[in-house]
């Protein structure tokens, strides 16, 4: 019978990965860097739908991914990454071990064809440099999780039970409630990380999360919202919810409860009418939580601004080449200032990043000015900068991608109340919805759950299928209010990369007022 | 990749294992191995790169088991689903069914695994066994390969020439070559009570999707090769999208407003796969979500319009011999002559939708009346872009999108619109107001043409233009569609779309980023 695999399993085998990947980067002539990842979790997952179980389950993952850079005359880097389970651990040196062969077979073979298209190519072939990654302080630690409740000790029937009875109450609420989809989970995860430089780190996480999907059904209209609640912590987050400074979420069945009332709310609402022209528009947290993270945390992650992403999510408007670029520029008013940070407490929290740099603060915008980018060790020798830890992957088998962690727009000092008090004629804007972002994410429309009406400083009348769309300077340049209640959200799904990662991260904002068009009908 | 022969021993025992267990009403064992090379490529002439920036792979294996487990005294009859990673031994098949035993639920709507087919399989031997064995130096030369095909279109390109003073400066002009070969290679067997003989498959795809600029002068192109051969791939992708780009240099911006236009091929299948099929399963049936709800057996496009799924299609890119769940593929018609006739499915919706007391009123029509609009031919376990996943139950997943139409060639398709915008690329084509509103946006991003008197003309500059269209107006305003379809991807769609051009009366279009010409 294979060993049970818990993430005990990572401490018992931290040494020995140590060891071998010192030991292989010493033994390959052309090999210059090597890493390795090793990531293992337990969990529980339920899912209900109208009222009625659907699924549950309790199981483990395990994965690792690799990375060597080598070449004998220019460097190019080489991957592997392998999904694995109770059997292979106690042979895991063995895969691990596997797995830097096939990483450097391909970094190798990869440096070879990218000296012959140097040759090849005169001009173009200038830019395939020799690879190298910035330096880090190279680090061994270990961090905990944090949790009240220890996500191993909750009985499965309890995760069962609890989003059943969610489900439930979300169908029972009103006759209008057409469809509920309600689901938790809750885990530990726990990451090892070692380089032929001498890093070794040991990184475990609780990690819980809710989400609701509902469909409601009015006279005249209909309306499906979903949101997700979340944080790293233990089974609490569902039960209890989370009360911080910035972090304010309800249990998972009032949480259900609220989304589902503002779905059949809306299903009797009028649908919001588009215009011409901008209109003044004060946004709530909860929408300026996209709006962060679709126009200033994707477009300043930089590998995305290398063009590294040109093919699939785009490129940034904030970078043409390592010259000519936004940094120092104005891209909003002097109220803008929008920052990617691990350290703080949130559902992108870390300390230490997939390639073990130590995680800190970047400014991306700096009272209106921009400041930078996201980096990883590779992007950040290439641009001459220093890294700041955002290089993540969503599992141990992928390759990491510069990915936001808690990523947000800076408080201001205004009471939300007066920023809308202040409006003679214009909308306010609740709860983010669904985006589309142009290329370079100069432009967005993101659609809102409600959209009211502002009359004379007083909010009026609720619509439904309404959001903004701007062009994205235009919209920061404009922002002439920004209040002092920050908040925090958590983002669940963050796709990018290819295959596609989808990564949990945090993203949020105070209350703030600029001019948009409206979208709808 | 573990051999066949040893997924197909795995399932033989592991049937048998489960058969033995008292508690156990009926069960299915599905084991899979599955391997996904991927060399994504970054070559920028102005930023220091690899060329080939990632060549990597994931690779697993393992079983899945799905048991009904008996109503026994105060417990009542449940269903569970349970897996392990790299053991198909029958110890691995006693963890996965101990996982499903401890995880099963009493799913009111669950009423039987999967049962025979009235159906045949067709497609057998279909793969190439090469593809299922290549190297990590074969993995690295398919990138480079694709890399250096742009790059001779690059240097070779008199066009480029005439923009710098000297060839060695055509660096300056910011040439991007981006984009990833995919090779997946596939193996499963499938067994259950009612269909005990153990099934098996074996799939393997090569795919490339590259996209290409000369930034400096903010032109953009796409290439795509997908082949289910080894020797069929070559570095088309790469030579298509660098001429592409250089052909759309010098675009112009258009005011916004209602242009008559051709969707190019991409732009097709990212409509298609974002908005359209999302909507045509019997899942999003049942959760209310579909665009098309209530409209079974009614017009819901322009007759000009079609659109079915064949995964038994011998030669298409995303072909299977069976689904996962051991039923056989095949073509389901979707939308014929405009009209809606059929759904995607799998065997949990199918039988879920048959005993909705609320499906007439959800689907238009009766169900039980009109059940081959309803047979679950697309039931896989697609997960982690790309492989048929032993960890993952049967979702509802198309195979091969096809769209036939009758207009002859892209001249024809531009006679047809007479004035109007060719929208060769499309972007984050999202249904902003959920997908049963049908309101949806994206951007155009390249490949993009105005055309004036039948005939295309300048260039279109790539992101200056916003769709705002809710998919009924453009499907009910579909004049015409071309006759040939090629195989077309977008990023992380499981599907293979062969996309036709697509011809639309009317599509509104807003100017955007106009600032972006001052940065």
């Amino acid at each position: 019978m294979p060993q049970r695999v818990s993430i005990d399993a990572i401490p018992q085998m931290r040494d020995a990965v140590f060891d071998l990947v010192a030991s292989y980067s010493r033994s390959k002539r052309h090999c210059r860097y090597a890493d390795v990842r090793v990531e293992v979790s337990e969990g529980k997952v339920a899912v209900a739908e109208n009222g009625m179980d659907k699924f549950s389950g309790e199981d483990y993952g395990f994965a690792f991914g690799i990375r060597v850079l080598g070449g004998e005359n220019v460097v190019s880097p080489g991957y592997f990454g392998g999904i694995v389970g109770a059997a292979d651990l106690p042979e895991i040196g063995e895969r691990l071990k596997e797995g830097l062969d096939h990483a450097y077979e391909r970094a190798v073979a990869n440096a070879r064809s990218k000296e012959g298209a140097r040759s090849r190519f005169s001009g173009l072939g200038d830019a395939l440099y020799d690879m190298s990654l910035a330096p880090v302080e190279v680090r061994q630690d270990t961090t905990d999780a944090r949790y009240e409740i220890d996500p191993r000790t909750v009985p499965l029937e309890e995760v069962g039970k609890y989003v059943r009875e969610v489900s439930q109450r979300v169908q029972g609420l009103d006759s209008g409630v057409v469809f509920n989809y309600i689901s938790a989970y809750t885990m530990l995860e726990r990451h090892l990380f070692v380089s032929s430089e001498g890093a070794n780190i040991d990184q475990t996480r609780a990690v819980s999360q809710g989400m609701c999907f509902v469909v409601a059904q009015g006279k005249d209209g209909h309306q499906e919202l979903y949101d997700y609640s979340g944080h790293q912590r233990g089974w609490e987050v569902i039960t209890r919810g989370v009360e911080q400074e910035f972090i304010h979420l309800p249990h998972l069945m009032d949480f259900s409860l609220e989304l589902a009332r503002d779905t059949v709310a809306l299903a009797a609402c009028k649908p919001l009418k588009a215009t011409d022209d901008e209109v003044v528009v004060v946004t709530d947290p909860h929408y300026n939580a996209l709006v962060c993270h679709e126009v200033v945390g994707h477009p300043t992650e930089l590998d995305r601004a290398l063009k590294f992403e040109t093919g699939y999510a785009g490129r940034s408007w904030f970078l043409r080449d390592v010259k000519e670029n936004q940094i120092g520029k104005r891209v909003g008013s002097d109220l803008v200032t929008a920052f990617s940070d691990p350290t703080i407490d949130g559902f992108g929290h870390y300390m230490y990043d997939d390639e073990g740099t130590p995680a800190r603060r970047v400014y991306h915008f700096d009272k209106g000015i921009f400041g930078g980018f996201s980096n990883s060790r590779q992007t950040a020798a290439i641009m001459g900068l220093e890294p700041n830890g955002h290089y993540k992957a969503t599992d141990a088998s992928l390759v990491p991608l510069i990915r936001m962690s808690n990523t947000a727009f800076a408080p201001g000092d205004r009471d939300p109340h007066d920023i809308i008090r202040e409006v003679e004629k214009g909308y306010y804007v609740v709860g983010h919805r669904i985006p589309s972002i142009a290329e370079s994410r100069e432009n967005f429309r993101i659609t809102a759950m409600k959209v009211y009406e502002i009359k004379n400083g007083e909010i009026g009348e609720m619509f439904r299928d309404g959001g903004l769309m701007s062009d994205t300077r235009d919209y920061f340049l404009n922002v002439d209010a920004v209040g002092n209640d920050f908040r925090l959200f958590a983002i669940p799904n963050c796709g990018k990369g290819q295959p596609m990662q989808t990564k949990r991260m945090s993203n949020g904002g105070p209350t703030m007022r600029s001019r948009a068009r409206l979208t709808g009908v | 990749m573990i051999p066949l022969s040893e997924l197909e021993k795995a399932v033989r025992e592991g049937l048998a294992y489960l058969k033995a267990q008292e508690d156990v009403e009926e069960g299915e064992v599905y084991v899979a191995s599955n391997g996904v090379l991927l060399a994504r490529l970054n070559y920028t002439s102005h930023i220091p790169c690899n060329g080939v920036e990632e060549p990597k792979s994931v690779e697993n294996y393992g079983v899945g088991v799905q048991a009904v487990f008996k109503a026994d005294g105060e417990k009542v009859r449940r269903i569970g689903f349970g897996s392990e990673t790299s053991d198909i031994s029958v110890e691995g098949v006693r963890s996965a069914l101990e996982k499903a035993r401890r995880g099963a639920v009493a799913d009111p709507e669950f009423y039987t695994l999967v049962r025979p087919a009235a159906e045949q399989r067709t497609l057998n031997s279909y793969h190439d066994p090469r593809v299922l064995d290549i190297r990590d130096a074969d993995l690295v030369d398919a990138g480079w390969r694709v890399v250096n095909g742009a790059l001779r279109v690059f240097q070779t390109s008199e066009s480029l020439g005439n923009l710098v003073e000297r060839p060695e400066k055509l660096g300056e002009l910011g040439l991007i070559v981006s984009g990833d070969v995919t090779i997946l290679q596939e193996r499963m067997a499938i067994a259950s009570y009612a269909m005990p003989e153990v099934q098996t498959d074996e799939s393997a795809a090569i795919m490339s999707f590259i996209t290409s600029m000369v930034e400096r002068e903010g032109s953009k192109g796409s290439g795509y090769e997908a082949t289910t051969r080894l020797d069929g791939f070559t570095d088309g992708a790469g030579r298509e999208a660098a001429q592409a780009a250089i052909a759309t240099i010098g675009g112009v911006r258009l005011p916004s407003g209602d242009y008559r236009v051709v969707f190019g091929r991409q732009a097709t299948m990212e409509i298609m796969h974002y908005i359209v099929l999302p909507g045509l399963s019997t899942g999003m049936f049942y959760a209310v979500g579909s665009p098309f709800m209530g409209q079974m057996g009614q017009q819901v496009a322009s007759t000009k319009f079609n659109i079915h799924d064949d995964g038994a299609a011998p030669g298409l890119v995303g072909s299977k011999g069976i689904t996962c769940e051991g039923l056989p593929t095949g073509r389901t018609d979707l939308i014929v002559d405009g009209k809606l006739v059929g759904l995607l499915s799998n065997h949990y919706e199918t039988q879920r939708l048959m005993s909705d007391p609320k499906a007439k009123e959800k689907l238009g029509v009766d169900p039980k009346e009109n059940a081959s609009a309803f047979v679950p031919r697309n039931g896989f376990r697609f997960a982690r872009g790309g492989g048929r996943h032993f960890d993952a139950q049967p979702g509802i997943h198309p195979t091969n999108i096809l769209l036939p139409g009758e207009v002859e060639s892209t001249e024809s398709m531009c006679r047809l619109v007479g004035d109007g915008i060719y929208i060769g690329r499309i972007w984050y084509t999202y249904p902003v107001n959920g997908l049963r509103a049908g309101d949806f946006t994206g951007t155009v991003v390249g490949d993009s043409y105005i055309i004036r008197d039948g005939k295309l003309a300048e260039p279109l500059k790539p992101n200056t233009l916003r769709i705002t269209e809710n998919i009924r107006n453009v499907l009910n305003g579909v004049i015409g569609v071309s006759k040939e379809g090629k195989p077309t991807l977008v990023w992380a769609a499981d599907e293979i779309v062969y996309a036709p051009e697509m011809a639309v009366e009317k599509v509104h279009l807003d100017s955007i980023g106009e600032y972006m010409e001052t940065l």
